[in-house]
């Protein structure tokens, strides 16, 4: 497992996180390239299906970030995703994924080097958890 | 959209400017926003955090109905709007004509860098060897002299700041793209005649601006020489010597005019000829210089000269209107005797620098080190007032936000330190004055231990302290009583006043505007935006320095008058349909999706050109063709891009590049070249993706690199074969307005629109229009509200567009924005019916009723509003009154009524001084806790100490005490006032002949009425905003506005511009007939639809409904704003957000993740 690059899906908001994303990119700031972005309008509708279907394919690991509390553009719906996040945490085990695979974050759009420093941050956790046990068991 | 002829400029693109330039456009105008900086976003692009919420959120100013014209992303980041034209690093130079047609002549400096060339990649800056304080980070630290002015805008070319470039040419020896303009040649062909009869003179100009400066430099010896030379061939700039033998320099000045009249010419003169250049100037010399010459300040005259002719681009336009958004310039507390050490001890900072160390791209990355030493900070320390409310400094003014802005450092500092941070606030009064404000500050206090301290800081020195605790600067500060301590921290934070903003003096002399006595823009009586020129308005700090919330209603207001101006000269005429490209039914067609890829100019060229990425996008039986375009963000990129779009007739675009927001723009004109439907049209990043791979420390990565590309394509195409090519719906719009109140506020939204040719109904519950400017007088400037209600009144029953019905009150009300039916009754309880497009809630407020301190017991006991009916029906009388004394705050500040009621302290000021003038030997001691003299109304709290007028400080908890004495007991004295006076340190006893209170104004919207119309209150009964800080005077539903007392406290001014505001917030949909959403909307599929109505409660627009006949939830398109929340709840996957269906994600999640299992 020594060269293990894990595969992370990345939801995250239009209004933040994606513009943070891309201040990270145009700031040549380096952050590793296991991260795939899917821009969403917002983390208040990031349904728990597309976070299940994400591991069930085989990502090592997901992140949905947002605005700061407060700074939502769409009011409150990070504080929606939060709850969601929390709940879904508890069940994920449930379904054999570790629930630390699953990580809310909040990067404002202008926290360029914090998304840097986040997603480092991230990709070495995982990359201590190991690959998605439950894809090794797959029959397809 | 229509677009109307008529065109405004707004000046300043700071958070006013953008919230003007937003209204006029939204109504349908032509917008040219300038801003002299190279940046967007004023001092807002520097603040991440903003009170009362702490947080940003500023994106909530871009349009909420049809939204695909603006830029959907981040607003500090950038902006656009296809009714608005952004020019940067732009300056007014004139403006002629008259109101409806302004001709304006703007002057774009060059940054020396083609914006449209610049990729960003930083390579000159890494390489450029200049070192300059960098100003988005208040100094705080450096940047080269090749820069980007804000880090995170966008698109971000970057500039040269020519006063620190030294031309070595390194970055354009590196520049990629050859978008850096710096070269010699250009500057050669810049050509200097120099006429002197001194040898000396000539051969050393010749020397500095031929060798050094790299210009092209001829010389003279005389005057009849030098016309020669000009004759022969032409020269950008001459540098005349005055006393020459023979033909002197004003002579040939004349004559060398003649001959090439747009020849620029620098004066050479000794002192004893100043007067002379003077003379010169006179006819046409653009100014002076004085032998003998010092380089430091020749050669940047020169240069500047050279910028001015040879790089600004000059323009001129035609607009209807000026709004003129500028900012503020602020306090230099190291001027003067700078008692407080900034700039010489370590740890002193301004607010602003402040700002920046907590900011994530500031100096320590939001980490709490000192600048200077990186020292960590612990205890902090903000002294109020440094350069406001100070006769010293010549600021008998309040700044006021500094109150705010402090108490929010404090906050947003504790929560970054986790909460091992000490704060301390020095202050005179806290003044609080907003709508959430003192709660704001009790919380601070209360919950997150900032303390507060009332006292002035005499001087700080530096002091290391024996153990090593609290820091080593040393505070030294009085508190109320006089004593003296002293107290050590690791930083001190002064809060700097405002000042002018650079430039705001002379362009007020230009365009003939007058100055307040601060040196701020004067406004007209009542208006905070109408100058004494008429289409000439203002909307930002040029008239003081106001909050966010504030400025926002200030900016929408402004666009309001100017818009007027414009709709009366004509401008509204001439409706202009959008062509909405006409789509055959996609949906059943197969996608035919033509993929470009971007090869940045070659570079990217061997990863992308690979057979692997290409055979692997071929595979999908969805990829029509797949095309390499060499540079996709010039304009040659996006022509080859239409022109493969007419050679493969696709239906869909998928453009590999980079930067996807910034080509939005870019697509609408794709769109309209190619007839596809720009939501059939998409831009990928696949460059953050590649960018890696060129530079050699990540090469490692390079698969995955390519990897992270080819997915991002794949996931591109995965959305966009499943996007539906269907027309964003709308809504119609039925144009008429109903104004709920007609005070002051109600009858100026209901003239505001009327004068836009809409039709406005207003409801007013008495038997007469005027509200509380009924009983009125006059204002603390001391002009008269009775001819403003009598000119209001005269105009509102004159017009023909608007019906007033008195005595009149709203019953009931449903709808949505663009059809309300609201149902009223008259006093007889005749019902009548309205149907209209928007409402405006003016329902006023009132003085607070109080039985605090004995008012009702004595009739020497009265409030404010009594004594202002009093003073003006003479049924008082002060002449023989001895001692009057005013207790502020009654009630207000504390639970239940815990704000700040803004008019109480000015009201007492304006009778205080009032009584004094009548009656020079009254003693009056007004009781207060924090004098809300905000602003310019400073000068009278200090004209009033200066007539002897007593105030006395008090805090809550030890309020003045009223005492009624018996008849005989007390001189003949009504009533005695027992308070503690901290001055005295002492219990006083004060009789009075009048007790005057200040009670504070309570709002007077009824729950039922703002609920039939689908508003909030807030917990003291006031309107409840949208957002406080960027939707002031909207409410969460769209089409329901609110403005004056009814909203929130504040004064005549202020309110008229509350109601301005909300007028203008009106016209953004009353000016179309048929309103369109955004692209992204939800909807529901009825099929799947089970009506648990789950998406109706978590929808934050209330955009949803449940129509009971049709067994239907209904999505309302125009209110909805896409975000999706009901998409996530929908059990049954009902509803669907445009866009982001769910088989669009699925495939996005597959298309990413394709052979990782």
């Amino acid at each position: 497992m020594e060269n293990f690059e894990p595969s992370i899906i990345a939801f995250v908001c239009n209004w933040c996180t994606y513009t943070a994303a891309d201040l990270a990119g145009t700031s040549r700031l380096y952050y590793p390239k296991n991260i795939r972005l899917i821009r969403v309008m917002c983390t208040g509708m990031v349904d728990p299906q597309y976070i299940i279907k994400a591991f069930l394919e085989g990502a090592d690991g997901v992140l949905v970030s947002g605005c700061h509390p407060g700074d939502c553009h769409y009011i409150n719906g990070n504080y929606k995703a939060r709850r969601r996040i929390k709940l879904l945490k508890e069940i994920l085990p449930q379904f054999g994924f570790e629930s630390e695979r699953l990580r809310l974050t909040w990067i404002g759009a202008s926290d360029g080097i914090q998304f840097a420093e986040i997603m480092q941050e991230l990709v070495s956790q995982i990359k201590a958890l190991g690959p998605n046990a439950a894809k090794l068991k797959m029959v397809i | 959209m229509k677009k109307k002829i008529g065109k405004a400029l707004v000046v300043g693109a700071g958070i006013s400017g953008i919230r003007s330039a937003l209204d006029l456009a939204e109504i349908g105008y032509g917008v040219t926003l300038i801003d002299r900086s190279p940046h967007l976003g004023g001092i807002l692009s520097q603040l991440d955090y903003q009170f009362p919420t702490d947080r940003c959120g500023m994106c909530k100013m871009l349009p909420l109905v049809d939204r695909d014209v603006s830029s959907q992303y981040c607003l500090r980041k950038g902006l656009f709007h296809e009714n608005i034209e952004i020019l940067l690093s732009t300056e007014l130079s004139s403006v002629e004509g008259e109101p409806g047609h302004f001709h304006v002549r703007l002057r774009q400096k060059s940054n020396w860098v083609d914006p449209d060339l610049c990729v960003g990649c930083g390579a000159c800056a890494q390489v450029c060897p200049v070192e300059v304080a960098d100003t988005f980070n208040a100094g705080l630290t450096s940047r080269k002299a090749i820069y980007l002015p804000v880090p995170h805008a966008i698109p971000n070319p970057y500039i040269i700041d020519m006063s620190a470039c030294t031309r070595c040419g390194a970055c354009e020896a590196v520049c990629p793209t050859g978008a850096i303009r710096l070269s010699e040649q250009e500057r050669k062909k810049f050509r200097i005649l120099v006429v002197d009869d001194e040898l000396i003179v000539r051969d050393s100009l010749k020397a500095w601006f031929d060798d050094e400066a790299g210009f092209t430099v001829d010389t003279s010896e005389s005057g009849p020489d030098a016309l020669d030379k000009l004759a022969e061939r032409s020269y950008q700039l001459m540098l005349l010597d005055i006393k020459m033998p023979g033909m002197d320099g004003v002579q040939v000045l004349q004559k060398a005019k003649e001959l090439s009249p747009d020849l620029q010419v620098l004066m050479m003169t000794a002192y004893a000829t100043v007067e002379t250049a003077v003379e010169a100037m006179k006819i046409g010399a653009i100014d002076y210089l004085i032998k003998p010459f010092d380089t430091e300040t020749l050669i940047p005259r020169v240069l500047r000269v050279y910028e001015e002719i040879e790089v600004s681009k000059g323009r001129e336009i035609e607009v209807g209107s000026l709004v003129f958004c500028g900012g503020t310039s602020y306090f230099d507390p190291a001027v003067g005797k700078n008692p407080f050490g900034y700039k010489e001890l370590p740890g002193v900072v301004t607010s602003l620098e402040f700002e920046r160390i907590l900011s994530g791209s500031g100096p320590s990355q939001g980490k709490l080190v000192r600048p200077n030493d990186g020292k960590p900070i612990k205890k902090v320390a903000w002294i109020q007032c440094v350069g406001s409310r100070d006769l010293q400094t010549n600021s008998d003014f309040c700044s006021n936000i500094c109150c705010m802005h402090s108490i929010k450092e404090a906050l947003v500092a504790k929560e970054k330190s986790g909460g091992d941070l000490e704060t301390a606030i020095f202050y005179m009064d806290m003044r609080t004055f907003g709508k959430s404000y003192q709660r704001y500050r009790e919380e601070a206090e209360r919950s997150h231990g900032v303390r507060f301290e009332r006292g002035r800081v005499h001087s700080i020195i530096l002091d290391k302290p024996a153990d090593e605790t609290g820091g080593d600067l040393k505070l030294s500060y009085t508190d109320s009583s006089g004593t003296v301590h002293e107290e050590h921290f690791d930083m001190t934070v002064l809060a700097v006043g405002q000042r002018p903003s650079i430039g705001a003096e002379e362009s007020a002399k230009a365009l003939d505007i007058p100055l307040n006595p601060w040196g701020y823009w004067e406004t007209e009586p009542f208006s905070m935006t109408r100058s004494r020129r008429d289409g000439i308005v203002l909307g930002g700090a040029y008239s003081g320095l106001k909050d966010i919330s504030e400025s926002v209603i200030q900016a929408s207001s402004a666009a309001l008058s100017a818009s007027r101006v414009i709709h009366s000269s004509g401008g509204g005429l001439a409706p202009e349909t959008k062509i909405v490209p006409e789509n055959a039914d996609l949906l059943r067609e197969r996608p035919k999706i033509l993929v470009t890829l971007c090869t940045c100019d070659d570079a990217f060229s061997k990863f992308i050109k690979g057979q692997e990425l290409v055979s692997r996008l071929e595979r999908d039986p969805a990829v029509n063709a797949i095309e390499f375009v060499e540079r996709t963000c010039t304009a040659t990129g996006w022509e080859s891009i239409a022109g493969l779009a007419e050679k493969h007739r696709p239906n869909r675009v998928l453009i590999g590049a980079c930067l996807p927001y910034v080509y939005a723009r870019k697509i609408g004109e794709l769109s309209r070249k190619s007839g596809i439907n720009p939501s059939l049209m998409d831009v990928v990043d696949i460059r953050s993706s590649l960018f890696p791979m060129l530079g050699p420390e990540e090469e490692a990565d390079s698969k995955q690199c390519a990897a992270m590309a080819e997915s991002t394509l794949l996931a591109g195409l995965a959305k966009l074969k499943r996007a539906n090519p269907s027309p964003a719906p709308g809504v119609r719009i039925h144009q008429r307005a109903l104004v709920v109140g007609g005070g002051i506020a109600g009858m100026t939204a209901a003239l505001a629109i009327a004068d836009h040719g809409f039709e406005v109904d207003l409801i007013e519950k008495e038997n007469q229009l005027g509200g509380n400017l009924s009983w009125l007088k006059s204002t603390l400037s001391g002009h008269s509200t009775h001819d403003l209600l009598n000119d209001t009144v005269t105009k509102i029953e004159k017009h023909p567009l608007i019906q007033v019905h008195l005595d009149s009150k709203v019953v009931t009300s449903f709808g949505q924005v663009g059809h309300f039916l609201t149902t009223t009754q008259d006093k007889d309880g005749q019902p009548e019916s309205f149907e209209h497009g928007v409402v405006i809630l003016a329902t006023g407020g009132e003085e607070a009723a109080t039985s605090s301190f004995n008012h009702g017991k004595n009739e020497a006991i009265i409030t404010q509003k009594e004594l202002e009916q009093g003073l003006e029906h003479n049924s008082i009388d002060t002449e023989k009154m001895e001692s009057i004394v005013m207790i502020q705050c009654v009630d207000s500040r504390m639970e239940p009524r815990n704000y700040c009621s803004r008019v109480c302290c000015s009201s007492a000021l304006k009778h205080a001084l009032a009584l004094k003038e009548k009656n020079a030997n009254v003693a009056i001691y007004i009781f207060y806790r924090d004098m809300m003299s905000y602003g310019f109304m400073e000068t009278y709290f200090t004209k009033a100490r200066k007539a002897g007028i007593i105030f006395i400080q008090y805090n809550v908890n030890e309020a003045p005490e009223v005492v009624i004495p018996d008849n005989a007991e007390r001189n003949g004295k009504a009533v005695q006032v027992h308070g503690y006076d901290p001055i005295l340190g002492r219990k006083v006893e004060i009789d009075a002949d009048l007790l005057v209170l200040s009670t504070g104004i309570v709002p007077n919207l009824p729950s039922g009425l703002a609920a039939s119309f689908g508003a909030s209150i807030d917990q003291d009964g006031f309107f409840a905003e949208a957002d406080t800080k960027w939707r002031p005077v909207d409410s969460m539903k769209e089409g329901v506005f609110a403005c004056g007392l009814a909203h929130s406290p504040r004064s005549i001014e202020e309110t008229i511009a509350t109601a301005e505001a909300a007028a203008q917030r009106s016209l953004r949909i009353l000016s179309q007939e048929y309103l369109s959403s955004g692209k992204v909307v939800a909807s529901v599929r009825h099929s799947l639809c089970s009506l648990c109505e789950r998406c109706i409660e978590v929808c934050p627009y209330e955009a949803r409904s449940l129509d009971r006949d049709l067994e239907k939830i209904l999505v309302n398109p125009v209110m909805c704003q896409g975000c999706g929340s009901c998409a996530a709840i929908c059990p049954n996957s009902a509803s669907v957000l445009e866009g982001f269906h769910e088989e669009q994600i699925f495939e996005t999640i597959d298309a990413l993740l394709e052979g990782t299992i």
